[in-house]
């Protein structure tokens, strides 16, 4: 005796032949998939208007610089985007991109090259371990993450003695990604950008992709479905990770330096609320990639809009805690209304 | 009733002498599994006074570790009732940032001229409040989960107290007696320590006492058994929100006292401290089950570590370190007996 | 007020009944859950309800609860109509419930799950929102006393045995009485289907005790119970009440047969040759899992339906999940072809073959963000929908319009989300899902008609035989027994997690009273 009456007069409505008039033919956009698709880009439209129209000076290469400080943004919000969608969430990948920042300083000089390949696959294998404690010890994830947030924190610490450190030399490798321009806008942006569409590829288009948003919708139907879960998870952590690697680079590439305090040390925030303004849902297996590339732009606009409306800039993160708790309020999907935690 | 219409059975009978509660066998609080918490803070204190003969075992290093473990003590009651009730406090460091940064500017400070005196600390405590009111409207109201709407408030609370600080000089406080009042000495204790003992000792009669209290405990058992039971799910929770935006408030003010100035992050490393502290302390994530003189336990635990490690010359850089790393390592072992293929955990 | 009513000694014949039902119905679209049912309790009896699953008794519990309305008939509470709109007036008007789901808070003491009690109206042991810890437990053992309980009321609720929680609940839900003032009517909804023999010995005294205090409805599964413990039975089937007796004018047999109604027997079915010579698709052999199922084994050659009956607490569900890895075995083999199966898993259990229907659709048996397409390729992906590691979306769609044509799913929209569609409708999808597989090996269902509709079972049933039909084995946990006999080759009969019988249908014809017998 599971009936409900709710179930059984949906039965009868559906199953009745009268309602084949009312034949819905596509998928139906809800206000949270409507805003899924153009709600970031509307977002960031109206901001960047707003900003050229308090300031026109902003029209002339704004955009240059606000691509240039969105492209670290981005690839930690993609990253955070892949772990929100299996349903998790990762506190530590903004301090994966420091230490990896902090690592590639140190070891530009000796391995030129290779260097920034030993610090991505470096940081991907720290994520892929939080997505296996994650997943297999099954514990919760901000818990999880809070902890490896603390190690890397040390570790940055340790690793360069809670100085700065400084690309000695081979700077000349990373020179291309913010010296070279395309359409007008940085090559490292378009880095971030084109990894944004692959992960848009991924996630429409393939298999891959379909499981990840199965497991981030109803991981026990995934489950029971045959999906291997689990190591879904762990994938989604080392994407985060990975992305952490490459957004370590890029503050390299831009900086030439690193240190635990310096340039990139507060992404954390900007990453999340990037890639909530971007439409990712919390509750896991909505994710655009695409909308997070907008996400990260307006994120990174905001403290230039308030300084143009006279916000003083310090109150950015206060800005972006209340955008992260308004996107989230606004968006979520409440249908499973029983318990929040 | 008689006898022999209700018959009892003879083995229960034997073993229980009478059904009459208050008397009769001792009610055990403290678990066996408090008792290892206790055996690893005496192996702990035993190592290190082995390895820094002269310098850990000290009063000197008694006060300081009493003092050190004053702020995460008090963060910590909040922390433990919102964990209880199966939530989580991350807002912790930018509430203490912002209810610091009111206290200083609103206490004779070396960059104006307000000077409210004691009436600093309500104040202070009221932005504390507010701001656990804030988490708690929009985690009850909106139905957003915690860790995202205390997320939102830890960094709510930090560009509250970055606006505060503004970009004048450093506000110092005065000298006076207040500044000096944390490292005073009272019964041979640091106040800061015995302020702590005192909201401790609160705490744990809210747990154990009041309705609060023991609805925080019912809701992180099982909220909607709970709810069917007749607890005002939701009111609970914002009251705990609020008494954890309190304990941070109060925090905030013992730090920068210690600190003598004001700053935005004079709670940083507090949160992971917190936490670590909780969980190893037995109060589990997932709620229902510890209470707030474990996480006492797991504070001083925490403390007597970082202290010994920094007295045996680690680098004090590797402090959010280690207990980042007792962090995971106390959510693993309290997972790991729980492991099933049908588990979901987020 | 009648004056009689403010004398409570036992032998007022005189008062009304604690609770008079007359001609209440309740129906959901087009099914009679509860059909024009009347029902006396009086005073200081022990009623017991039985019925087949689906009978409709869940449904007339919960309109006495609360929880469900009547559309019709009358309900009255010790002589005065009463309406049940929420939980709450059951409760004012004396009526204690305890469901089968507990409802108790395991890290809690007793006393305080005693005190937080919705029906726990007069909180004395509050003071300023302070726990008088002392008064609390005085409170407890005292309510705990009236039923004879003998618990410590500081012990925690999850420390106590399941009988002992059973207690606790038949005590608070008593504690109607005290904002009453009327004598209780307290219902115990299968009480005793996850308990131990002694464990029951116990309960049964309580409820005899119970009698002095005010009436008893008492739901079981297990018939012998009922004889036992229960003044009067009323049987129930297809949403009517078929039947009212004193228990000492019926035995057992005669219930067996007022709740199956017209006895069916298994129609004898030739015996297939082929199947014999075959190799079996799934072997279970000696399967255990310590508390819940002991030393099950079974065979099933290509083309076989074994269907697998019991009660709530039998272990068949825990059993067949075991088989389909998503719970664990501890002793046994189970092996799919000839290969014993090593390191099982879900996972592993679908790319060998195996596909399994769960009764709890919505969370485990679909992901309702996704497609109708999308959920059919989940598991399987035929060779054709995909290009590398690309989905080919076209023929996706193709794919799927070809299934919802075959399996009449409307609307007809595979691209429309899944949980936009109803329930008969999103099962078809579940099972197009594993039909999709290239080689379905083994086909698992649990309760795969639960709440369809007529035509939506039939298109369901007719799959599952042609699955068979293809050549796989299916094991089918039914609803009812007349669908297992109607579906299944063999039939497994367990109790308690034992096999209790099995039924080879070409060779033997038992009757739906022979595999009740051996249910309860």
């Amino acid at each position: 005796m599971t009936r409900t009456p709710e179930d059984t007069t949906l039965e009868q409505r559906t199953t009745a032949p009268a309602t084949a008039a009312a034949g819905p033919s596509r998928r139906r956009l809800g206000p949270a998939a409507v805003w899924q698709t153009v709600g970031p880009l509307a977002v960031f439209v109206a901001l960047f208007a707003l900003v050229s129209a308090l300031n026109p000076a902003f029209l002339g290469g704004g955009l240059r610089i606000l691509a240039l400080q969105a492209t670290t943004i981005l690839l930690v919000a993609l990253g955070q985007a892949m772990v929100l969608h299996v349903g998790s969430i990762d506190l530590s990948n903004a301090a994966m991109a420091i230490l990896s920042a902090i690592v590639l300083a140190m070891t530009l000089g000796p391995l030129a090259a290779a260097a920034p390949l030993v610090c991505i696959a470096l940081m991907t294998a720290v994520g892929a371990v939080n997505g296996a404690l994650v997943a297999y010890a099954q514990v919760p994830s901000f818990a999880l993450t809070l902890g490896t947030l603390g190690i890397l924190q040390a570790a940055a610490l340790v690793v360069s003695d809670a100085t700065t450190v400084y690309v000695t030399a081979n700077r000349e490798v990373l020179a291309p990604l913010f010296g070279t321009a395309m359409v007008g806008l940085p090559a490292g942006f378009w880095v971030a950008v084109v990894l944004a569409v692959l992960l848009w590829v991924l996630l429409r288009s393939t298999r891959l992709g379909q499981a990840l948003t199965a497991v981030g919708l109803n991981e026990t139907g995934a489950l029971f479905s045959g999906l291997r879960t689990r190591r879904l998870k762990v994938l989604a952590f080392a994407l985060s990770g990975f992305l952490a690697g490459v957004a370590g680079v890029m503050i390299i590439a831009q900086a030439g330096a690193a240190s635990s305090f310096g340039l990139g040390s507060d992404l954390l925030l900007p990453g999340i609320a990037a890639a909530i303004v971007g439409g990712t849902a919390i509750t896991g297996g909505v994710t655009n990639p695409i909308g997070v590339v907008f996400g990260a732009l307006t994120v990174a606009l905001i403290p230039i809009a308030a300084a143009a409306v006279g916000v003083t800039p310090q109150a950015q993160s206060l800005v972006y805690g209340a955008a992260i708790m308004v996107a989230v309020a606004l968006t979520m999907t409440r249908r499973n209304r029983g318990v929040v935690k | 009733m008689t006898e022999t219409e209700n018959p009892v059975h003879p083995q229960a009978t034997a073993t229980r002498p009478a059904g009459r509660p208050g008397e009769g066998a001792t009610y055990r609080r403290l678990e066996l599994k408090s008792l290892g918490e206790l055996a690893a803070l005496v192996v702990l204190v035993a190592v290190f006074t082995a390895l820094n003969p002269g310098s850990f075992a000290t009063a000197v290093n008694l006060q300081t570790i009493l003092d050190q473990a004053a702020i995460p003590l008090i963060v910590g009651v909040g922390a433990t009732l919102v964990i209880l009730m199966g939530s989580i406090d991350l807002s912790v460091e930018g509430v203490m940032g912002a209810a610091g940064m009111t206290f200083v500017l609103l206490s004779a400070n070396s960059r104006d001229t307000v000077d409210l005196g004691l009436w600093a600390i309500p104040v202070a405590l009221a932005v504390g409040v507010a701001l656990g009111l804030l988490s708690g409207l929009v985690h009850t109201r909106l139905k957003v989960p915690s860790f995202i709407a205390t997320l939102g408030v830890w960094f709510v609370g930090l560009g509250t107290a970055t606006v505060l600080f503004g970009e004048a000089a450093i506000p110092f406080l005065a000298e006076g007696s207040l500044q000096s009042w944390p490292s005073g000495r009272t019964l041979g204790l640091p106040n800061s320590f015995v302020l702590a003992a005192v909201v401790v000792l609160l705490g744990v009669a809210v747990g154990r006492f009041t309705r609060l209290g023991r609805h925080a405990y019912a809701i992180g058992d099982d909220e909607e058994i709970a709810r069917d039971n007749g607890v005002r799910v939701d009111r609970y929770k914002l009251l705990v929100f609020l008494v954890a935006g309190g304990c941070s408030a109060l925090a905030g003010v013992l730090a920068s006292l210690q600190l003598g100035a004001g700053s935005a992050t004079v709670g940083i490393g507090t949160l992971f401290l917190t936490i670590a502290a909780v969980v190893i302390g037995g109060t589990s994530l997932g709620g229902g089950k510890g209470g707030i003189l474990r996480t006492a336990l797991g504070v001083l635990l925490l403390t007597v570590l970082n202290n010994g490690l920094i007295l045996s010359g680690v680098s004090p850089n590797i402090q959010s370190g280690v207990s980042g790393a007792v962090l995971i390592l106390a959510i693993v072992a309290a997972a790991w007996p729980h492991r099933s293929r049908l588990r979901i955990v987020k | 007020m009648n004056p009689s009513t403010t004398n409570r000694a036992p032998t007022a014949t005189l008062d009304p009944p604690t609770l008079r039902l007359s001609n209440v119905s309740k129906s959901f679209g087009a099914t009679r859950a509860v059909d024009g049912v009347s029902l006396e309790i009086p005073r200081h009896e022990v009623v017991g309800l039985v019925g087949e699953n689906g009978a409709g008794k869940s449904t007339l519990l919960k309109i006495l609860t609360g929880l469900h309305q009547p559309d019709s008939g009358v309900i009255e509470a010790h002589g005065t109509a009463v309406r049940f709109r929420r939980p709450q007036d059951a409760v004012a008007a004396g009526i204690g419930v305890v469901h089968q789901e507990q409802s108790l808070l395991p890290n809690l003491s007793v006393a305080e799950n005693i005190a937080m009690s919705a029906v726990a109206s007069k909180d004395q042991a509050t003071r300023f929102g302070f726990y008088r810890w002392r008064q609390l437990n005085r409170e407890a053992a005292e309510v705990l006393g009236r039923v004879g309980a003998d618990i410590d009321p500081r012990t925690k609720v999850g420390d106590l045995s399941f009988v002992d929680r059973q207690m606790v609940e038949i005590a608070r839900a008593l504690r109607v009485d005290e904002i009453v003032h009327v004598a209780p009517l307290v219902i115990l909804d299968e009480p005793t289907s996850v308990l131990e023999r002694d464990e029951t010995d116990v309960l049964e005294r309580e409820i005899r005790s119970l009698k002095k205090l005010g009436s008893v409805i008492f739901v079981s599964h297990r018939l012998d119970e009922v004889l036992r413990i229960c003044d009067r039975i009323v049987v129930m089937r297809h949403g009517r009440l078929v039947a009212d007796r004193r228990t000492d004018s019926v035995t057992e047999e005669e219930l067996f047969r007022l709740m199956i109604g017209k006895e069916s027997r298994a129609a004898g079915r030739p015996a297939t040759g082929r199947a014999e010579a075959a190799q079996p698709v799934l072997e279970v052999e000696g399967l255990g899992r310590a508390g819940h199922f002991t030393d099950v084994s079974f065979a099933l050659p290509p083309g076989h339906c074994l269907a697998i009956v019991g009660t709530l607490g039998s272990g068949r569900e825990e059993l067949v999940r075991a088989v389909y890895g998503a719970e664990p075995f501890d002793r046994g083999t189970v092996t799919i072809d000839g290969e014993p199966v090593r390191s099982w898993s879900v996972a592993a259990a679908v790319r060998k073959g195996v596909a399994y229907v769960p009764s709890e659709r919505k969370v485990e048996g679909m992901v309702g963000g996704l497609t109708a397409a999308e959920n059919m390729t989940l598991a399987h992906t035929p060779r054709h929908a995909r290009r590398g590691p690309f989905v080919n979306r076209r023929s996706r769609a193709r794919l799927a319009a070809e299934w919802f044509e075959r399996l009449d799913v409307r609307p007809n929209d595979p691209m429309l989300h899944l949980d936009r569609f109803s329930g008969g409708n999103q099962q078809k999808v579940v099972m197009a899902k594993w039909l999709m597989a290239e080689d379905l090996r083994v086909l698992i269902l649990d309760h795969p008609l639960r709440g369809l509709d007529p035509g939506a079972a039939e298109t369901v049933n007719a799959q599952i035989r042609a699955a068979a039909q293809a050549g796989a084995a299916v094991v089918l946990i039914a609803d009812t027994i007349e669908e297992a006999l109607a579906m299944g080759d063999d039939i497994l009969v367990m109790r308690d997690g034992e096999v209790t019988a099995r039924y080879d249908l070409s060779v033997d014809s038992p009757t739906s009273l022979d595999l009740l017998g051996r249910m309860v």
